[in-house]
């Protein structure tokens, strides 16, 4: 971690995981990485809101293949008033996928839950192929097995937030990933 | 195997179970509850004399989840039925989620005041200490 950084640590956040240089370098390895496997093709990088955009602009920006890139949004269960609904494509694709390569960007992948109902969703548009790339695995939390083709960092059970990632709509703006302040969402002793 | 929502629910043994159910049928995840006994030691004349059920099955997954919430220091005995479980039937996938497992699952849905309500309808201690702490915003992780 930079001493740039240290110093500006928020205060709900109790330590830093990921410094921003790490996660820049890393995401250029990513980029690279979809460069070459991706190399003659155009594929669509489809962005799951609202955690991933920051990933996704890092991202693609590190890309030299002609690409286009599309958004999707899923409700979230608890975020609806009725726990009792099921999940909702909230904003759909603007462009067909089908026979394209697709690249789904996600931020986070913890129990896989959203990203299983994501794919099915996405494999019934006829993609030439579907593929999966995450800053962020958090593998302890999974319930799906879901092969991730491309993965940033494999974090620990923690709760994080920054770079995109939120706790009630809050720090997605911090350049790092940090880990919440457990206090902040009421849990003095998230292991006890 | 059906939704929740398509059929009428089980007599669950926990509300942190029915919430879970409530979960796996937002995201159109097909289970079942308690579909199938494990024995796991039997008698020397042959009599099973343990075995585990776990709470559910998820038929598209091919996984089992069991969900305790129970404080973390009295899980030694759900840990070596697990064990057991995996030894015995090692073709079998069992994921178990522990308090704190599905304590994290409620705070990234902003499901707080749903801990809130169980501990006090349950009385056994979401976080051990029978309160899930103060700052309970219901305020949900929109990831």
């Amino acid at each position: 971690m930079s001493e740039a950084t240290a110093t500006t640590i928020h205060a709900d956040v109790q330590e830093v995981l990921l410094t921003e240089d790490q996660i820049q370098a890393r995401v250029a390895e990513l980029g690279a990485q979809l460069n070459a496997d991706f190399a003659g093709l155009e594929p669509v990088l489809i962005s799951v809101l609202k955690g991933s955009i920051v990933f996704l602009a890092d991202l693609v920006r590190s890309m030299e293949l002609p690409l286009s890139i599309d958004i999707m949004e899923v409700s979230s269960y608890g975020a609806a008033t009725e726990t009792s609904g099921q999940v909702r494509i909230l904003k759909d694709l603007s462009n067909p996928i089908e026979g394209r390569h697709v690249i789904v960007v996600e931020d986070i992948i913890d129990t896989g839950l959203t990203l299983n109902y994501l794919l099915r969703y996405l494999r019934e548009k006829g993609p030439a192929s579907l593929r999966i790339c995450c800053l962020l695995d958090k593998p302890a939390r999974r319930l799906t097995e879901i092969p991730i083709d491309y993965v940033g960092f494999t974090i620990p059970d923690r709760f994080v937030v920054g770079y995109g990632l939120d706790y009630g709509e809050r720090y997605r703006n911090l350049p790092y990933v940090g880990v919440l302040r457990p206090s902040v969402y009421g849990l003095d002793n998230p292991e006890a | 195997m059906a939704l929740l929502s398509e059929t009428l629910p089980p007599r669950f043994a926990h509300d942190s179970e029915a919430e879970l159910a409530r979960v796996l049928d937002f995201y159109q995840v097909s289970w079942r509850y308690e579909p199938d006994v494990f024995p796991i030691s039997w008698s020397p004349a042959g009599a099973v004399i343990e075995s585990f059920a776990p709470d559910f099955y998820l038929p598209e997954l091919e996984l089992y989840v069991e969900l305790t919430t129970l404080r973390q220091a009295l899980v030694r005995k759900k840990n070596r039925k697990l064990r057991l479980l995996r030894q015995l039937y090692p073709e079998v996938r069992v994921k178990l989620l522990y308090a704190r497992d599905f304590r994290a699952l409620m705070v990234k849905y902003g499901r707080l005041a749903f801990l809130l309500e169980m501990n006090g309808a349950n009385g056994n201690g979401a976080n051990g200490n029978g309160a899930p702490g103060h700052g309970a915003n219901g305020k949900a992780a929109a990831r």
